[in-house]
Formats: structure tokens, C-alpha cells, sequence
């Protein structure tokens, strides 16, 4: 760990902040100045990839167990700000920015003449950005939650953005509430690692990753980060929230919960591969989970008509594989080559085609109004060059959705297949995720099938009777081209890395960690090379692609799924809410006798298990010597029979009056027993609680009939508790006569130092002789600080519940004097 | 809420400067003997609520002008102040500080912790007199 301040996390930080700032920067600019907010919202995401780039070109990317410098923050929580900007970090921080950058534009025209929509979304934005950046680029583990957290909040705004959609409100609190659940327990995994390892950091975690000892904490603290990472990649069986989350402006739905957001999970497990790769329980927990997810997400993707919820299974699906990719990654360390090659080529080549989907989609429904795939239908013969070129976009990366060859994803497949072949080879059931990985590719084609003879009009399009709606509410504008401009050039960037490999390899080679297959050491293949080598995984393409094109050209599984994984969020939301209602009414239920019953009787339990657990406590105190003061004995009986009495007196004015008593008789026994300290005091405060007691007594409402009340239970807790509060008492007063050796008590302490010092104390007394008021001062000077602080809260509180009437008071001066005030 | 007997206004006229001395040598001497600016504040308070039964309140505001948190805030922000200062030196939080006057012939010796005590003082008349004055407020008519 290097402690060097350099410029370095400063940089980096200044990446991490700079969207989240101009973000708000833009609230600054009022009314419709449209430019100015684009071009300030659009800085800060440009900043940050200029800071990462200049951070890159001088530091180059560094290896994962060294981390930037440090920025000191809480150093007694060892929590400072220092960012690991190894490939992983900076590949993901990049494509954050980047695609960032691209979403502001295309939220400019997606919105377009809505100026309140605008203003509202870059701020949000901006602040999602951050937040993210944070988490791919934070060194530690607390960081790395913290910055969790705040895309929760983030992603919560984002998603419940309409305000008047109900179901967008509901939606936003299932997606917050089902990743909240996972930041919880990745918290819970962090705090149980570190606290149990001492390694807070993911470079320090690297750099060890052989020396940790593989325990059950360790185990159980895994398990932990992996529900917060699959959580949040919306895996089996928490995924529903993510195509519920498509209830988000499109723009959101393309950042969001396609390219960045929802890899979030992907990335932490990245992170974790190196330290956690060789656990037992790694492969078949993420494999499992990862190849569920991926056929699921497929299958029903392909059973879904609206648009965007396609798009969304099909992202569920790809999580699965990436998942799955990472789960493989931990199946061979023993041969010493891991089943896992180019993971970042796996995960850039699904966000340059997902995100352009999405952005086309959003594009159509504000052309055509089209959300739904029949909508869609003869798009390509419609008049427009707008309607004609988003068609175009439309088809292109859904050329790339299917993993046809030209593209990136042509290869990542391959990638995939390869490392399902391999991992095979180590151990043959998992063959079996080789297969569900066909499958998932052959629903990816079919449903690209479906999207191309839709468009072109074909006679296996889908169609339905519905009628082409009107176009979204937002309108249009001279952005329009936006619209399909960024999607135009990422998907651009899909065919020139499937076409012009060597391009791709030059930018990734570089930050890909996990390059592990000989065939893909020197990098990706031309387009045609696997044709010329043929192999297992081009035989799986063929197969999946196949298979893929006649489920698409069939009219097999054309009617809407339903995901019984929906009633999940709602049955629960459900049995929560009743739940805690039934909860809240059975032990709130608005009785003070109830409460004190529960808190009386509570405290009785717990000194009867202390005197169960040492039966000394039950044994009268040595040296005693009740019959030493008989003025004592005498003032004790006028307590007791005082307090027997205010139960059987009625009206409550007699009460207070009876109280008092027994307060002025306990004044007595201080007398009697020498503290006039207290005695003092206790008269004071009797004054004084008398006093106000009957002010309220007056203020209640009298109450119309006594309340049945039953007698005998209230008679016994009342005995028991005060039987068991005048024992402890008792015994505590004795608690320093009959200590068998001579440790010092604390009253002894006091006494010794109230006015002078000792060895003890430095020197330094009290300066008083006065010991009870040198402790309320000095010894305990900051409980008093506390308890004053307190008592004005507590006045406070009572002067805002009943507001002055001094007002009226000054009113009534004005007037002529009634005479009721002055005169006796 | 008032209490109009001759008997006792007469007799609180004397008491109210009577409490008043005693809570200020009770709060002054409370670091050596019986006292204290908790017991002092009491002791004030209970003066003061004398003579708002029986004078009234209107007598009482000409008495005590200002609203009585704003005794409360002093006194808080004093108590605040006094155990913050040290902080300044570098002393840790409420370290108290003394210093012997030789004023003639008698010595008097000061220690910071009796403004802090002051302070104590100053919050609980506030809270005690303001809460009794505002509960009267509601049984005027």
C-alpha cells in the first residue's frame, strides 16, 4: 500500500465529481436556455473522460494490487479516499462516462422542447454518473458501498422519473427495495470480511488473495457480496425489477439498466475473482444462478411484445452469461489457466448493441408512437428518412443482438462457447451450460428474426390488429437526429471491431486482465478466421443460429409469457406492509399502562435472570443497621404509607398533593441521613413538579367514567417491581461494605480528588470540596453538558407544541385594562 | 392561573429578593459547600413561579422582560462556551481552569467551572419558568 499523497487521487476524484457538479450546475441556469444547459450537463461526463485519459497517458493502467495515493478522510475508521485504476476499474469508468456522455445528447432530443423535463433529468443524471464512476474506480471496500448506495438513490429517482404514473412510483420502490436489500447485505459481506481479515481494501484483497484462509466467515461473507452483486444485476430469482424498471424514460432504461448500472453486480465480480476465484462454493453458486438467469431471461424475452420489456429480458439474459462467465473464471486455478478469456470484450460488446436497441426504441416511440413489436410492422416501407434510418439503426444491432459475424458480439459468443468448452473439459456437467448457452443465443436470433421480417414487412412478421398510436407527448424538434445519432455511432463501433479486429485489440489488449486461452493470446480473430479453424464454439454458433432462425421464421412461442417471478415483489410487498400493520397495532396500542406494563416487567425479567445467574444478589446485605436513626424508619413509613395510598385516593389534585407528600418525607430522609445536596434539591424539584403537575392536572379534560380497570394483575406487577427496585437498591447501597477485596470504588476515587490531584489524575483535582457538585461539573462535566442540552431540547419541544399567545397578551395591553390583573 | 391573598403577595415581595440572594450564593459556593447551579436554578424558579401566582402575568413580564428561553439560550451557549474554550489551547474538551484573586486581605479562589455552573443555572430557570409560565398562559382567561 503506498501512502505517497500525490496528485493522482485528486485527479481521479475530480473525474468522479465533475458530472455530479455540472450536473447541478445546470440548476442554475434558469428558464429555456437549452444550449447552455446541454453544453455545461455534457461537460461534466467529457470532463471525466479527459481526467481518466490525461490519469491513463501518465500512470498508464496499473495492476490490481496497487492502488492511487491516498486522500486522508475518517483516519480513525482507516476510511480515506484512494481509487484502483487497474483495467477492470478503468474499462468500466470509461464506458460510464462515455456512454454518458452519449445519453445526455440523446436526452436533449428524447425530451426535447420539455425544458422542465430537462432540467430536472441532468442534475439526476449527473449525480447517477458519479455515483457509478465511484463505484468502479473506489479502492475501499467502504467507498465502494457507499458510492453502491448512492446509485440505488440514484437509479430510485431515475426510474420513478414520471410522477404522475403511479405504477412508475411502485416500480422505482421494487427496484430500490430488492438492490437496497443486496447493498445491505454486500454491507453486512464487507464488514464481516474486514472485520474478520483486516483487509479493507480490494488491492490489499488482491495482493492476498493466497494467503486468505478459506473459513466459514470468509465463506459466509462471500456469499453475502454475491447477493448484493446479483441483486443488482438482476439475477434468478430477484430479477423482475429490472424489466419493471422499464417503466423509466428511455434514456434512463439505455444507461441505466443496459450498459452501466446493472453490470455494477458484473463488475464487483470481477473484482472479487481474483481473491475469491479458488473458493469452493464460487463456481457452482455463480455458474447455477448465471446459467438460470441467462436461458430465463431469453425464453421469456422471447414471449414478450412490448419493445422495451424485450430488450430488458434479453439484458437479464445476457447478466446470466456474464455471471455465468465470471462463476467459469474460478473452475481451473489448479491447472494453473482459467476457464475465462477477455471478460471486458464480453461486457463492452453487450452494451454496444443493447444501448443503440434501447436508444432506437425510444427514437421510434417518439416518430411513430410504435412501443410495441407489431406496431412495428412495414416500418421499413413508411415514408420519412428519419422513420427509414432508424430502421436501419433498429436492424443493425439487432444483427449484433443475435451474434451474427461482422460484429464484436460474433466474437464475444465465440468467447463464450470457447470457455464453455473448456471449462467442460474440467468438469463434464458443465457441458450443461454450454447447452443453455446455445439455447439463450438461439432465442437471441429468433428474436432478431421476428425484429427483421416485422420491419421489412414480411409475411412471418408479427403483426396484430392494433392500430398505430399517436407519437410520444414529448415532441420533437431540429434535435431530432439525436434521436438516432449516438446509436448510429455505437453501433458503428460494434461492426468496426467485429470487421477491423486489430483496432479492438490495440485498445483492449491492454486493460484485459483474464487473457487466458492460447487461440486469444495474441487477440481477436478477423471476421473469417474461425470459419478457416473451425472448432467446438463455431460449431455451437452455427447450431444456435440455426436453430435460432427457424424458431423465428416458425410461428412457434409467439404468445406473451408471463414471468411467475412477477408475483414475487408484490406477495411480499404485500405480507410486509400487513404484516407490519398487524405488528404495529398489537404492540403500539396507544395505553401508557401498556407500555409501562412492557417496561416494567421487562426490567423485572432481566434483574430475575441476573439473580438467577448469581444467587448471592439474593442474600440480605452484611451491615445492615435499619435501627440506627429512628426519625428514618419514621420518615420510611410516611413514604410507604404515602404510596399506598395514591391508588385509593380519587380525584387527582389529591393525588399530586399525596404525591408531594411522599416526595417532602424523602426530602426528610436525605436530611436524616446527611446529604443536604440532595435534600435540597429533591425540595426544590417537588416545589417545582407540584407546581406544574397541577397546572396540567387542569389542562387535561376530566374524564367522563373511571375505566374498568383490573385490580389484582396491576396489584402484583406493582408489588414485583417495586419489591425487586427496593432490593437492588438496597444491595447497591451495600455494594462497597461488602466488597471482599479493597479495589477502589469510584465514590472513594471522587472523594480522594474532588480538591486535589493525585498520581492518578495528573495532578490536577477538582479544585472543590463540594464532591457532589465537583463531579456534576468536572468528573461528569460533559453528562451535565449533555443532560442541560437535553432539558432545553425537551422545552423547546413543549414551547412548539403550544405556541405563545404573547401576541394576544400585547393586543389586550393596547386595550383598557379590566382591572383582573393588578388589583388585589 | 393566580392565587390573590395579601397575605402572600406581601410576603413574596420579600422572599423574590430573598431567593434570589440565596440561589446566587448557593450557585457560587456550591463548588465548596451545599449548592450548586442545578440546585441555584431550582431555587430561582421556584421564586419566580411565586411570584407569577401571585402577582400575575402580566406583573411577571414586567419583571422578567424577555422570553425566558432566552435564558435558556444563554445559558446553554455559556455552559457550551466555557467546555468548548479550552479546546482552543489545545486542552481537552471541559478541562477546567483556576486562578487565586488576592483582593486586599481575602483570597478568592475562581475556577472556570462555576461559569459553567452559571450556565446550568441560566438553563434550568429558563426551562422551569418558561414551561411553568407557558402551561399558566392556557388557564388565563
Amino acid at each position: 500500500m503506498s501512502s505517497v499523497v500525490t496528485a493522482a487521487p485528486y485527479l481521479i476524484l475530480a473525474a468522479v465529481c465533475a458530472p455530479a457538479l455540472s450536473g447541478l450546475a445546470t440548476m442554475l441556469l434558469g428558464g429555456s436556455r437549452r444550449l447552455p444547459r446541454l453544453t455545461l450537463a455534457t461537460a461534466g461526463p467529457v470532463a471525466s473522460v479527459a481526467l481518466l485519459a490525461i490519469h491513463l497517458g501518465r500512470h498508464g493502467v496499473s495492476p490490481a494490487d496497487t492502488p492511487t495515493g491516498t486522500i486522508p478522510w475518517v483516519p480513525s475508521l482507516q476510511l480515506d479516499i484512494s481509487f484502483l485504476v487497474d483495467g477492470l476499474g478503468a474499462f468500466f469508468a470509461l464506458l460510464i462516462a462515455g456512454m454518458g456522455v452519449v445519453v445526455v445528447l440523446y436526452a436533449r432530443a428524447y425530451f426535447g422542447p420539455d425544458d422542465a423535463s430537462l432540467a430536472r433529468f441532468f442534475p439526476t443524471l449527473g449525480f447517477f454518473t458519479s455515483a457509478m464512476l465511484g463505484v468502479v474506480l473506489a479502492d475501499h471496500l467502504l467507498l465502494t458501498v457507499l458510492f453502491w448506495e448512492l446509485t440505488a438513490i440514484s437509479s430510485f429517482l431515475l426510474i420513478g422519473w414520471d410522477r404522475d404514473d403511479a405504477d412508475a412510483g411502485k416500480r422505482a420502490m421494487q427496484a430500490f427495495f430488492t438492490t437496497g436489500l443486496g447493498g445491505l447485505a454486500l454491507l453486512g459481506g464487507i464488514l464481516l470480511f474486514g472485520g474478520h481479515t483486516g483487509i479493507w481494501r480490494w488491492s490489499h484483497l488482491i495482493a492476498e488473495a493466497t494467503t486468505i484462509s478459506h473459513d466459514g466467515t470468509v465463506i459466509a461473507a462471500f456469499v453475502l457480496i454475491f447477493v448484493g452483486a446479483a441483486t443488482k444485476s438482476a439475477q434468478w430469482p430477484l430479477h423482475d425489477w429490472l424489466p419493471g424498471a422499464m417503466k423509466a424514460p428511455t434514456p434512463v432504461s439505455a444507461y441505466l439498466h443496459s450498459a452501466t448500472m446493472v453490470k455494477a453486480g458484473v463488475f464487483l465480480l470481477g473484482r472479487m475473482l481474483p481473491a475469491f476465484g479458488a473458493l469452493a462454493l464460487w463456481l457452482p453458486l455463480l455458474v447455477s444462478i448465471g446459467a438460470v438467469t441467462m436461458l430465463l431471461g431469453a425464453v421469456l424475452a422471447l414471449g414478450q411484445s412490448d419493445l422495451k420489456r424485450i430488450f430488458a429480458y434479453t439484458t437479464v439474459s445476457h447478466l446470466g452469461l456474464l455471471v455465468a462467465m465470471y462463476g467459469m473464471g474460478g473452475a481451473s486455478t489448479a491447472e494453473g489457466l482459467m476457464a475465462i478469456d477477455w471478460d471486458l470484450t464480453q461486457i463492452a460488446s453487450h452494451a454496444l448493441y443493447k444501448a443503440p436497441l434501447f436508444l432506437v426504441v425510444g427514437a421510434l416511440a417518439h416518430l411513430i408512437g410504435a412501443r410495441r413489436l407489431p406496431e412495428l410492422f412495414g416500418l421499413w416501407h413508411r415514408p420519412g428518412t428519419d422513420t427509414k434510418v432508424v430502421a436501419v439503426v433498429l436492424l443493425l444491432s439487432g444483427y449484433a443482438l443475435a451474434g451474427g459475424p461482422g460484429t464484436v458480439s460474433f466474437v464475444a459468443k465465440e468467447l463464450f462457447f470457447a470457455t464453455t468448452t473448456h471449462a467442460a473439459g474440467l468438469h463434464p456437467l458443465l457441458a450443461v451450460v454450454g447447452v443453455m448457452a446455445m439455447a439463450a443465443a438461439a432465442c437471441n436470433v429468433a428474436i432478431f428474426v421476428r425484429l427483421a421480417t416485422t420491419v421489412l414487412g414480411s409475411s412471418t412478421g408479427v403483426r396484430d390488429g392494433s392500430a398505430v398510436p399517436e407519437p410520444d407527448a414529448h415532441g420533437v424538434d431540429r434535435w431530432a437526429f439525436m434521436l438516432w445519432a449516438p446509436a448510429a455511432a455505437l453501433i458503428a463501433l460494434q461492426y468496426l471491431g467485429g470487421l477491423v479486429p486489430s483496432l479492438w485489440n490495440r485498445t483492449f489488449r491492454g486493460i484485459e486482465v483474464n487473457v487466458n486461452d492460447g487461440a486469444f493470446a495474441n487477440g481477436l480473430p478477423w471476421a473469417w478466421e474461425p470459419f478457416l479453424h473451425p472448432g467446438m464454439p463455431l460449431l455451437m454458433s452455427m447450431v444456435a443460429i440455426g436453430v435460432g432462425a427457424a424458431l423465428g421464421f416458425s410461428g412457434w412461442m409467439r404468445r406473451d409469457l408471463v414471468d411467475v417471478h412477477a408475483r414475487i415483489w408484490p406477495a411480499s410487498y404485500r405480507g410486509i406492509v400487513q404484516g407490519g400493520h398487524r405488528l404495529f397495532h398489537s404492540v403500539q396500542t396507544g395505553h401508557v399502562r401498556h407500555y409501562l406494563a412492557v417496561v416494567f416487567g421487562v426490567l423485572t425479567l432481566c434483574i430475575g435472570w441476573a439473580a438467577w445467574a448469581d444467587p448471592a444478589m439474593l442474600r440480605p446485605p452484611a451491615g445492615m443497621a435499619p435501627l440506627e436513626y429512628p426519625t428514618g424508619l419514621l420518615l420510611g413509613a410516611v413514604v410507604c404509607t404515602t404510596a399506598i395510598a395514591l391508588p385509593m385516593v380519587t380525584e387527582r389534585v389529591v393525588r399530586v398533593l399525596v404525591l408531594g407528600a411522599s416526595g417532602f418525607a424523602v426530602v426528610g430522609l436525605y436530611l436524616v441521613y446527611q446529604a443536604p445536596d440532595l435534600a435540597l434539591t429533591q425540595l426544590m424539584f417537588e416545589i417545582i413538579s407540584v407546581i406544574l403537575f397541577l397546572l396540567v392536572l387542569r389542562l387535561l379534560p376530566r374524564p367522563d367514567r373511571r375505566p374498568r380497570i383490573r385490580v389484582l394483575p396491576r396489584l402484583a406487577l406493582a408489588s414485583v417491581v417495586g419489591i425487586t427496585i427496593g432490593w437492588m437498591t438496597l444491595i447497591a447501597g451495600h455494594a462497597a461494605d461488602s466488597r471482599a477485596d479493597d479495589t477502589p470504588t469510584l465514590g472513594a476515587f471522587f472523594e480522594a480528588h474532588s480538591l486535589q490531584g493525585s498520581e492518578l489524575t495528573d495532578g490536577r483535582g477538582g479544585e472543590g470540596r463540594n464532591v457532589v457538585n465537583v463531579i456534576l461539573v468536572d468528573f461528569r462535566g460533559f453528562d451535565t453538558l449533555g443532560e442541560i442540552t437535553v432539558l432545553a431540547t425537551a422545552a423547546l419541544g413543549v414551547w412548539s407544541m403550544l405556541p405563545g399567545r404573547r401576541r394576544h397578551r400585547e393586543e389586550e395591553d393596547v386595550r383598557v385594562p379590566t382591572g383582573q390583573g393588578t388589583q388585589p | 392561573m393566580r392565587m390573590s391573598s395579601v397575605i402572600l403577595r406581601t410576603a413574596v415581595r420579600f422572599i423574590l429578593p430573598l431567593t434570589f440572594l440565596y440561589a446566587a450564593y448557593a450557585a457560587l459556593k456550591g463548588h465548596n459547600g451545599p449548592g450548586g447551579g442545578f440546585i441555584a436554578g431550582l431555587i430561582a424558579s421556584v421564586g419566580l413561579c411565586t411570584y407569577r401566582m401571585s402577582y400575575g402575568d402580566r406583573a411577571f413580564h414586567r419583571l422578567l422582560p424577555i422570553h425566558p428561553r432566552w435564558l435558556m439560550f444563554v445559558g446553554l451557549g455559556l455552559a457550551a462556551g466555557v467546555a468548548a474554550l479550552p479546546m482552543l489551547f489545545g486542552q481537552p474538551l471541559l478541562r477546567s481552569a483556576s486562578t487565586t484573586l488576592h483582593l486586599g486581605g481575602a483570597d478568592v479562589h475562581l475556577v472556570s467551572a462555576t461559569a459553567f455552573d452559571l450556565g446550568v443555572l441560566l438553563v434550568v430557570v429558563g426551562v422551569a419558568v418558561g414551561m411553568i409560565s407557558r402551561l399558566g398562559e392556557e388557564l388565563d382567561p
